[in-house]
C-alpha cells in the first residue's frame, strides 16, 4: 500500500518505532496495576518463537501466527504473573528478569529453532509496517477506553493502594493476572512483528537489553496517561536516527576549518561519535534517562500535558 | 429480621489476634444486632482496628470464629467479603488520590456492577464508541445518588486529595456504601472533624443505618458515642471489658477507671 512513497530505509525505521511503541504498551498495561516488568523482552521472544513454528515448520500464514503467537504468550504470561503476584517493586523486577533469562537460555539451547544458529528462514511479511500500525492504533483505542472503563478505573486503584483497593472489593488476583496476561499478549505480537520482518532472530535480539530499553520508553514518555509510551517509544527509537543526520551537516564543514591539529582530531571523534547505531544509542538512552529523573521524572506526557487536548475528548465519563 | 434467629448481623467468636506474644485481640465475642449502631470503644491500642482488619480479612485471625449472617466467613480475600456485604471506612484516610471524587464513588461500584472480570473487559473493547455500557451507566447513576445523599455532588470532578479532610472522611463513607453494604465498619469517622462537621456527621451515619444498614462505630468522640450507639462494647488490651447500652458502659466503674481515667465524668 505504501510501497511507492517510502524507501527502505524510512519504512524500517518507522517498522521498528511501531514495533517499540507496541513493546512500550506491553509495559504499560501491568504497570497500571503497579506492576514492573523487565521480562517484556522475553514475552516478545517467546511470540516470536511460538510464531515462527508455526510458520516456518507447519507453513501457516502469518496472520494464523500473529494471533497463535500472541494467545500462546498470553499463557505463558498468565503463568509467569501467578508467582508475581505476591511479590513488589525490586523483587518482582528481578523475577521478571529472571523470566527473561529463561527464555534465552531455552532459545539457546533448543535445537528444534536452530538454538545457538538462531531461528532461520523466517518468511519475510510484506505488509509489516501496515500491521504494525493497525496494531498501534487498535492499541490507542483500547487504550483510551480503558482509561474511563470500569476496569481501568480498577487497576489504577491497584496501583494507587492495592490493600484498599481489594477491600472496595476489586479482585486485585485476577485483575493484575488479567493485566500481566494482557500485558504478555502484546508483547507477543511485538515479537511476531518483528521475527517477520527481520527473518531471523536469535537469542540476541530480545536480550535484557531490550527490555530495559522498554522499560525506558515507558518511563521517558511517562506512564500516567496512555500516551506516554507511545511518545516515549517513538522519541527514542527517532532520535539516533535524527542524531545520525547530523554527520550530514558535519561533511559540509568546510575542510580548512578543520585539517590543523587539534580541530581534525574532534571533527574525527565528532564523526565517530554521531554513527548511532545498536549499542551506541544506548549512550544517548543513558543522557536523556538522566536529565530526565531530574528534570521530569513524570516523563514527558502528563495528564497536565494533555489538558489543552481535552476538547478533544469532550465525553469522558462528565456528567 | 424476620425471625428471631436471624436478627444477628455479625457475630465474633473467641476471635484472636497474636502479633509476637503481643494479643492485640484475646478470645474476643461479639454480637451485632442487625440494625444497630454498635460502638466499639477502647484507649489507643486496645484492638478496635485490629478487629476491624479481622472482619474485613486485611489480616487473617489466628483462632476463633466470624459468623456474618449465620453463615461463617471463610474467604480470607476481603473482596469477597466485600461482596459479601461487608464494607469498611479507614482511621488513616486510603482514597484513590489520582482519581476524582465520582470515580473513587464508581470504584466501589465495580464489585457490584461487574460479577464477571471478562465482562467488564468486553465493554472496555466492545462496546460500541460512542455512548456508554448500560453497566457504566448504572454504576455512575448510583454513585451520584450517593453523593447527592451525602451532600458532595458540587465536588465530583475534584481531585480527590483537594477535598477538606471534613469532606474525605465523607468521601471514604461514600466510597464505602457504594458496595452496597448491608454491614458498614466506620474507623474513627469524626476524626479531625471540627464540631460542626462532627454533628453532621452525627446525622449522616443515623440517616445510614434508616437504609437498613448496620453499622459498627470505632470513635474517640464520646459525645457521638454515646448520642448515637445503641449498644457499646468496650476493649482493653485486646479483651472486653464491658458492654452494654451507652447509659449502662457511662456508669460502669471499670470502664470509667480503665479507660476515661477517674476523674471524667461524662
Amino acid at each position: 500500500m505504501l510501497d511507492g512513497l517510502l524507501d527502505g530505509y524510512t519504512r524500517s525505521i518507522l517498522i521498528f518505532t511501531g514495533i517499540h511503541i507496541i513493546a512500550a504498551y506491553s509495559f504499560y498495561v501491568p504497570f497500571k496495576t503497579g506492576q514492573v516488568s523487565l521480562g517484556q523482552a522475553g514475552f516478545m521472544a517467546v511470540g516470536a518463537y511460538a510464531a515462527g513454528i508455526l510458520t516456518v515448520k507447519f507453513g501457516l500464514p502469518f496472520p494464523v501466527g500473529l494471533l497463535v503467537g500472541g494467545l500462546v504468550t498470553a499463557v505463558i504470561g498468565v503463568c509467569v504473573g501467578f508467582p508475581a503476584l505476591r511479590i513488589k517493586g525490586i523483587y518482582l523486577l528481578l523475577l521478571t528478569l529472571a523470566f527473561a533469562e529463561i527464555v534465552q537460555v531455552v532459545i539457546l539451547t533448543w535445537e528444534y529453532t536452530g538454538g545457538a544458529q538462531g531461528f532461520q528462514g523466517i518468511p519475510f511479511n510484506k505488509y509489516t509496517l501496515e500491521y504494525v500500525y493497525v496494531i498501534v492504533v487498535l492499541l490507542i483505542i483500547f487504550f483510551a477506553r480503558l482509561e474511563r472503563s470500569s476496569l481501568g478505573r480498577a487497576m489504577d486503584s491497584i496501583h494507587e493502594d492495592e490493600a484498599a483497593a481489594e477491600v472496595m472489593g476489586i479482585d486485585v488476583v485476577r485483575v493484575k493476572l488479567l493485566a500481566f496476561g494482557l500485558g504478555a499478549f502484546i508483547a507477543g505480537l511485538a515479537g511476531v512483528l518483528f521475527a517477520h520482518h527481520t527473518t531471523y532472530v536469535d537469542q540476541v535480539s530480545f536480550s535484557i537489553l531490550l527490555g530495559i530499553e522498554i522499560l525506558m520508553f515507558a518511563v521517558v514518555g511517562g506512564c500516567t496517561t496512555y500516551w506516554g509510551p507511545a511518545v516515549g517509544a517513538a522519541v527514542l527509537t527517532l532520535l539516533p536516527e535524527l542524531l545520525r543526520t547530523l554527520r550530514d551537516f558535519l561533511e559540509l564543514v568546510p575542510l580548512s576549518w578543520t585539517d590543523f591539529f587539534p580541530m581534525n582530531r574532534i571533527y574525527d571523534f565528532m564523526y565517530e561519535f554521531l554513527d548511532f547505531e545498536n549499542e551506541k544509542r544506548l549512550i544517548v538512552y543513558g543522557v536523556i534517562l538522566i536529565l530526565m529523573m531530574i528534570v521530569r521524572p513524570q516523563g514527558l506526557i502528563t495528564r497536565d500535558t494533555l489538558r489543552p487536548l481535552q476538547f478533544l475528548q469532550q465525553r469522558t465519563g462528565h456528567v | 429480621m424476620s425471625e428471631a434467629g436471624n436478627s444477628i448481623s455479625l457475630r465474633a467468636d473467641k476471635l484472636t489476634k497474636r502479633f509476637g506474644g503481643f494479643y492485640a485481640l484475646k478470645d474476643f465475642d461479639m454480637d451485632v444486632a442487625k440494625g444497630d449502631i454498635h460502638a466499639v470503644i477502647g484507649p489507643n491500642g486496645a484492638g478496635k482496628t485490629t478487629f476491624f482488619n479481622l472482619v474485613t480479612g486485611m489480616l487473617p485471625a489466628d483462632s476463633g470464629r466470624i459468623t456474618f449472617e449465620d453463615e461463617a466467613i471463610d474467604d480470607p480475600r476481603p473482596s469477597r467479603r466485600t461482596m459479601r456485604g461487608i464494607a469498611r471506612t479507614f482511621q488513616n484516610i486510603r482514597l484513590f488520590g489520582q482519581m476524582t471524587v465520582l470515580e473513587n464513588v464508581m470504584l466501589g461500584r465495580h464489585c457490584r456492577a461487574y460479577l464477571s472480570l471478562w465482562k467488564a473487559l468486553r465493554n472496555t473493547v466492545l462496546h460500541r464508541p460512542l455512548g456508554e455500557a448500560e453497566e457504566e451507566r448504572e454504576m455512575r447513576g448510583h454513585a451520584l445518588e450517593i453523593l447527592d445523599f451525602l451532600g458532595l455532588s458540587d465536588e465530583r470532578h475534584a481531585k480527590a486529595t483537594d477535598l477538606s479532610h471534613g469532606k474525605q472522611r465523607k468521601l471514604e463513607l461514600a466510597r464505602a456504601l457504594a458496595t452496597d453494604p448491608r454491614l458498614l465498619l466506620l474507623d474513627e469517622p469524626a476524626a479531625g472533624m471540627n464540631p460542626h462537621e462532627t454533628e453532621e456527621l452525627d446525622d449522616v451515619i443515623c440517616s445510614v443505618r434508616d437504609r437498613g444498614i448496620t453499622i459498627i462505630l470505632v470513635e474517640h468522640d464520646m459525645n457521638l458515642v454515646m448520642g448515637i450507639s445503641d449498644r457499646v462494647t468496650v476493649l482493653n488490651f485486646g479483651t472486653k471489658i464491658a458492654e452494654g447500652a451507652p447509659k449502662e458502659i457511662q456508669d460502669d466503674p471499670t470502664v470509667i477507671e480503665a479507660y476515661l481515667g477517674e476523674d471524667v465524668s461524662l
